[in-house]
């Protein structure tokens, strides 16, 4: 249990590649932090900086308060899984767990003790003879999450963990370590490319991109008030709806034309744009797909698409629509929809979608930043 | 039907084509191999030949049995020499096993300053003909006391001397093995050394025993480098010179069969160590070579 802090972190890959710049975070103790973005941009360099297994080229990293830049990986007291399990293949499950412990000359009744109630906690106490290579996937990933549990080290670092599983037992993993958090309660630094295990496991997120710090923030407020586009779009599944409109301020009220229908802005959004000051000018519109509903073509707000592709998802349409040639992802529950629309929501059929005045994203053109933040 | 039948009729043709090759094929290997093997049957059936000292005429022996090799035994020093060779394969394979792997590790792991230019100039190194250093090997030792009765130790030296510079097996199989496997080590509180001993080299088998293997059985073939350094001192001697020295006195006639069973009693732990670890002689060349 202890708090990180990097400050101005760096990393210079030989004379000239940038792959993390000047870096800050504060990272409470026992908080689960998600690096999250798309591959290379740095997440996972930065990890490994924390761990200890990258040199640091500029900046400090500290451990409950202590300066570790020049500390080896194992003088720093953390722990880590590995994407790939890193297992050791000759050592049994339960000489893996045990490692670390038999390298700090912990005595023999400790060691069982540990180890066995580790594997007692992760359901994987009947493989204790085994092998690695004897063992599923899933099952790796909880003897490698064991072998860092023994350890009750002050922070746990996970790089990837689930990317290797399939996608259900990916889901089940994901429910296992919320669970698993509760039981080790120490500080957690998750590094993942998947934002549905950002958004799902982190009590905050860092989204990166390019080696720089993009947002920092719960779940809630990186999907409710991206400050960039790139957020807007990294964030949330199938991701935002961007176009380009014109914001238009008339009567003391705000508008939006997207593809010439006129919607009134409304909520707290009116308010924000209000207290801003900002009058008409040209945008960028972000409307995410859960947003968007099915509307009356007379409806002055009403959006004229064609239907490109549909997809049944069950519980929900994801239809990919042509609005004015360009692409839009419109998500609509089934729930809502009676047998007769359903059939008749199928490629090349016109229809009409619009969305609330209360859920609309405004961000610069050139900046690409979220005017209301 | 026609068709068919044309079918088979190309068929049956391949058939036979092929069976043809192969009997010819078969017939080439086989007298290869007779070529090959008739040396080495021919000393071995010599050794037990008892009656006559020199070579002669009949390949198959008129008499069987051990005396050439109780001559060997009793009234040459062939004990010591045979001992001297084993001891410098023994000390080559463990010494020369450990600069290969500590130094291929080194190289596979950690990147520093001026790594490519040092592998590259150990490949170049390792081109040239060792015995280019033969007069001043010689001499050095000579001033160090490690030639004639001490001959044993100097040629350890020589032997593992540059054999870090024979890399690039083992390097190539530690490249297979996942460095997270290191990190994992490394995170779990192990130095570089805990590292190297304790993962490492227990999945390393195979390159271990291929090491082990060329250590000990360079010894056994050295007549060059041996002899120089040597200089006919019975008790520094190895096999191969001991031997060559009964050829050159121009007493092979004498001692022919005594010869052969001395060859024969060379072979003998040569070809034990590389039957007993043959399989993983095969890994270890093969698991270096999937990745280099």
């Amino acid at each position: 249990m202890a708090s990180v802090k990097l400050t101005n972190v760096k990393k210079i890959y030989g004379k000239n590649t940038l792959a993390v710049d000047n870096f800050n975070l504060d990272i409470a103790d026992k908080e689960f932090i998600v690096f999250v973005g798309p591959s290379g941009c740095g997440k996972s360099t930065t990890l490994r900086m924390i761990a200890g297994l990258e040199d640091i080229s500029g900046g400090t990293v500290e451990i409950d308060g202590v300066v570790v830049n020049d500390l080896q990986p194992r003088d720093r007291d953390i722990a880590m899984v590995f994407q790939n399990y890193a297992l050791y293949p000759h050592l049994t499950v339960f000489e893996n767990m045990a490692f670390s412990l038999r390298l700090k000359k912990v005595p023999q009744d400790e060691v069982y003790k540990k180890v066995t109630e580790a594997a007692e906690i992760l359901g994987i106490t009947e493989y204790l003879t085994r092998k690695p290579r004897a063992l599923s996937g899933g099952q790796r990933q909880r003897v490698a999450i064991g072998r860092a549990m023994v350890r009750d080290s002050k922070v746990f670092l996970m790089d990837e963990p689930l990317s290797n599983l399939d996608a259900k037992l990916r889901n089940q993993m994901r429910a296992e370590i919320i669970l698993l958090r509760k039981k080790i309660d120490t500080t957690f630094i998750y590094v993942t490319h998947d934002q549905t295990e950002a958004m799902t496991l982190g009590d905050r997120i860092v989204i990166m991109k390019d080696g720089i710090i993009q947002q920092v923030g719960t779940p809630t407020e990186v999907f409710d008030m991206p400050c960039n586009l790139f957020v807007a779009e990294f964030i949330g599944a199938p991701k935002m709806n961007t176009f380009k409109t014109e914001l238009v301020f008339q009567g003391g009220k705000h508008y939006v034309t997207p593809y010439g229908a006129k919607i009134e802005v409304n909520g707290d959004k009116a308010l924000a744009l209000k207290e801003k000051g900002i009058e008409s000018r040209e945008i960028i519109l972000g409307v995410r797909p859960e947003h968007f509903v099915l509307a009356d073509p007379k409806d002055p707000g009403a959006i004229k698409c064609e239907i490109l592709v549909n997809e049944m998802m069950g519980s929900e349409l994801h239809l990919h629509v042509l609005a004015d040639g360009e692409k839009l992802i419109v998500r609509i529950p089934t729930v809502s929809l009676t047998d007769d629309q359903r059939r008749s929501l199928v490629q090349g059929t016109t229809i009409y979608v619009t969305f609330e005045g209360k859920v609309m994203h405004f961000f610069d053109e050139e900046t690409q930043t979220n005017l209301l933040v | 039907m026609r068709n068919n039948k044309t079918n088979k009729q190309s068929l049956l043709g391949a058939r036979a084509s092929r069976n043809i090759s192969n009997t010819i094929i078969y017939i080439v290997l086989v007298a290869i191999t007779i070529l090959w093997l008739f040396p080495f049957l021919g000393i071995v059936l010599e050794s037990f030949e008892v009656g006559t000292k020199a070579m002669d005429s009949n390949l198959w022996p008129i008499k069987f049995g051990f005396d050439n090799y109780i001559r060997l035994f009793t009234e040459t020093k062939f004990l010591k020499w045979f001992g001297n060779t084993a001891f410098m394969g023994v000390c080559t394979a463990l010494l020369q096993t450990f600069f290969i792997l500590s130094m291929s590790y080194t190289l596979s792991r950690l990147r520093f300053k001026g790594r490519k230019g040092l592998m590259n100039m150990m490949l170049i190194l390792g081109m040239f003909p060792g015995f280019l250093t033969l007069i001043l090997i010689k001499k050095v030792f000579h001033d160090l006391g490690l030639t004639e009765a001490m001959a044993p130790v100097g040629l350890i030296i020589v032997y593992c001397a540059s054999s870090g510079m024979g890399y690039y097996v083992s390097k190539g199989f530690f490249d297979t093995i996942s460095k997270s496997l290191d990190e994992a080590a490394r995170v779990d509180g192990a130095t570089r050394w805990q590292v190297f001993y304790k993962v490492i080299m227990p999945l390393s088998k195979p390159i271990i025993i291929y090491s082990i293997l060329m250590g000990f059985m360079a010894p056994w073939g050295d007549f060059m480098m041996a002899k120089y350094l040597i200089n006919a001192n019975p008790d520094g001697m190895n096999v191969a010179v001991m031997m060559q020295t009964w050829l050159s006195k121009g007493l092979l006639n004498d001692n022919y069969t005594m010869f052969c069973a001395a060859a024969v009693m060379v072979a003998v732990p040569v070809t034990a160590v590389f039957l007993a670890l043959q399989k993983y002689y095969v890994e270890g060349v093969t698991g270096g070579a999937v990745k280099g």
